[in-house]
């Protein structure tokens, strides 16, 4: 299967404080028509700004991204417009994401309007989306503002505005992290919907593995700006390569009295990073060796689908 | 026994609209030594609740009715400056953000001493010892109290807000989402820091949340709110396997667990009623799968130990079988 997005060695330095800080370093990615990768880590791992990058909403500072078959590292102008059409974001928090003086006609009507789709294809394509997010029938709901809406409700406008220019790629940011748990469902279950109905290749950033495992085949775990594993969302949560990966899924709550309550096999916090060279991880890890400061792990591949950068001989799995 | 007792307590906030009763008629009850969990939806009214129970209500709301009875004294019934005695002395707060509680302006010294000799009567040098003793048990380096709030990371400024919350040894601590905003790891870790520091201290403590995988986590006892009521209240272990009321029911299946089958999930159709105007009877009702007439009517009540205001929760079992069918919460 040819990717429909090949992202190699993506990097991006921001200058803070008159130094330079990799908020994402050496990050490569590929993802299929009809394919879901989630990307999970913690605040400041760099899984925001390297969805980011993938869409050009941030220009990386190395690296190369491929999208159908074109180089849009360095689009700019019309081609980069007619890019945006076929890459959309769908936006994480429903409550200020769309206007709320404009009905929601107008909100589905802007991205046609901004992608220069004739006027008279309007209703239609409008009528179609909200089928496809359950917004119907649509007269329903085509004059009503985003006040007269639930949450739940405004997240269906939110992924349909992201839907309406008939994108080949979406990417969403914790799509329903602001959304009450009884409604996070029924998103989860359209985005399921959509990405298989029309073939879209999907990507997911969430600090939520279990949310991740529910709408992702495949997994990358981020720390501090680089890939420390990458696999099969199952068998990554069961058997976990890398230390990182293992503490992360170790530390998620889950809905049943009878869970392990161990101390977690990690150490201080994300403010004893390690410095320069080496493993990222060694200052938290509790299998640090030498070599871990020495050296930086390379990704390299255990099994045909699954990579992890670690020194450890295969040790975790 | 309870070290807290909370009778048919009603909670309005004054809108242009009229009063809105965002807790209406809650009854609770909270043993000593334990960790409790109030857990609810966006607007169920368990921040107001926990608010209300430490008289920190915004200032819209006030408690329109009930009994709030702390360690035999109804605090609805107390004069303000009776209140605040007990308050922050034997009752105290964490509140969601830890900045909230925190002076960004001063070191975490200075605001522990603020508490401790001003409020809690202690000489300079005893709370100073105090001071780090409170670091070290919430996992801070007792150095980093010359610090500045900002100099730290979100869970060591939940940590800082819990010894502050600590710091007049409270018999009962309420802690309003104290880990929403922090990453899974840390969330951990400062739960664990609680749990400690519970079963350490012998502490009771409410756990208000969103999440029933946090409630599962940490806490002994559990009552889920609804639309400014309680509709289940029970042991942890009894409330999240075997859940009595459909809208438990409901939650369990909705979101995704890290482990288990490839179900498919369920939402709960529909959205909780006004509660500027809210129904009659069950206010489930109009999002229950399992509704019969009477519930349109008459509010079911609860009695024993663990309960439910459901009237079918005789039938709950068959109700359970039912509820894992994802065609039972198909919209009608």
């Amino acid at each position: 299967m040819t990717a429909l997005i090949d992202a190699t060695g993506l990097e991006k330095i921001f200058r803070s404080r008159g130094r330079d800080v990799a908020a994402v370093a050496d990050v490569s990615l590929s993802v299929g028509a009809g394919e879901a990768l989630g990307i999970v880590g913690e605040s400041g791992c760099g899984k925001t700004t390297t969805a980011r990058m993938l869409l050009r909403l941030e220009d990386p500072t190395a690296g190369r991204i491929i999208f159908d078959g074109t180089d849009i590292t360095t689009l700019r102008g019309a081609a980069l417009l007619k890019f945006r059409a076929q890459a959309q974001l769908v936006f994480q928090n429903p409550f200020d994401a769309l206007n709320p003086r404009f009905t929601i006609r107008r909100a589905l009507a802007e991205p046609l309007n901004n992608f220069g789709v004739p006027v008279s294809e309007h209703a239609e394509r409008i009528d179609a989306v909200l089928h496809r997010v359950r917004l119907t029938p649509p007269a329903a709901w085509l004059d009503r503002r985003p006040h007269e809406l639930s949450g739940g409700q405004l997240q269906r406008v939110v992924l349909a505005r992201a839907l309406i220019p008939g994108p080949k790629l979406i990417v969403a940011d914790e799509p329903v992290s602001m959304l009450d748990v009884s409604v996070r469902a029924g998103i989860l279950n359209l985005l399921r919907e959509a990405r298989d109905a029309l073939g879209l290749a999907a990507v997911y950033i969430s600090h939520d593995l279990a949310l991740i495992r529910y709408v992702c085949e495949r997994t990358m775990v981020m720390y501090l700006g680089r890939v420390v594993e990458e696999g099969p969302t199952k068998e990554l949560i069961a058997k976990p390569a890398h230390p990182y990966t293992r503490a992360l899924v170790a530390a998620v709550p889950v809905p049943h009295v009878t869970q392990d309550r161990a101390q977690l096999p990690i150490r201080g916090s994300l403010s004893d990073a390690a410095s320069v060279g080496g493993c990222a991880f060694r200052g938290r890890c509790p299998h640090a060796m030498k070599i871990c400061t020495d050296q930086a792990p390379p990704l390299r591949s255990i099994t045909p689908t699954r990579q992890v950068a670690c020194h450890l001989e295969g040790a975790m799995l | 026994m309870s070290m807290l007792s909370v009778r048919d307590l009603v909670v309005t906030y004054a809108t242009r609209a009229g009063p809105v009763r965002a807790v209406d008629g809650v009854d609770l009850d909270i043993p000593a030594g334990s960790i409790t969990g109030l857990v609810g939806e966006s607007g169920c009214g368990k921040s107001t609740l926990g608010r209300a129970l430490m008289g920190v209500l915004p200032e819209a709301g006030k408690i329109a009715g009930g009994q709030i009875v702390f360690e035999g004294a109804d605090l609805v019934a107390l004069s303000p400056t009776a209140r605040r005695a007990i308050a922050w002395r034997r009752l105290s707060f964490i509140p969601q953000t830890a900045m909230n509680a925190l002076d960004p302006v001063q070191r975490l010294r200075a605001q522990m001493l603020e508490v401790l000799v001003e409020r809690g009567g202690l000489g300079k040098a005893e709370a100073l010892a105090r001071a780090s003793e409170l670091f070290h048990l919430v996992g801070l380096d007792p150095i980093r109290l010359s610090d500045y709030p900002h100099q730290f990371s979100g869970g060591m400024r939940q940590r800082a807000s819990i010894a502050l919350a600590l710091a007049l040894e409270p018999a009962l601590v309420i802690a309003d989402e104290p880990v929403t905003a922090l990453d899974v790891i840390v969330q951990r870790q400062v739960l664990d820091v609680m749990r400690n520091l519970q079963a350490r201290l012998g502490l009771a403590m409410i756990l208000v949340t969103h999440d029933i995988a946090v409630v599962a986590y940490a806490c002994d006892r559990v009552a889920v709110m609804y639309a400014g009521r309680i509709v289940e209240a029970g042991p942890v272990a009894d409330v999240l396997e075997n859940p009595l009321h459909p809208y438990t029911m409901g939650l369990t299946h909705a979101f995704p667990d890290l482990y288990g089958d490839d179900m498919t999930l369920v939402p709960i159709d529909g959205t909780p009623p006004s509660l500027l105007h809210p129904p009659a009877g069950c206010r489930f009702a109009a999002r229950c799968p399992f509704v019969q007439p009477r519930c349109a009517d008459e509010p079911p009540v609860m009695t024993g130990d663990h309960q439910a205001a459901c009237w079918r929760v005789d039938e709950a079992a068959e109700l359970r079988a039912l509820a894992a069918t994802p065609a039972t919460w198909l919209p009608k």
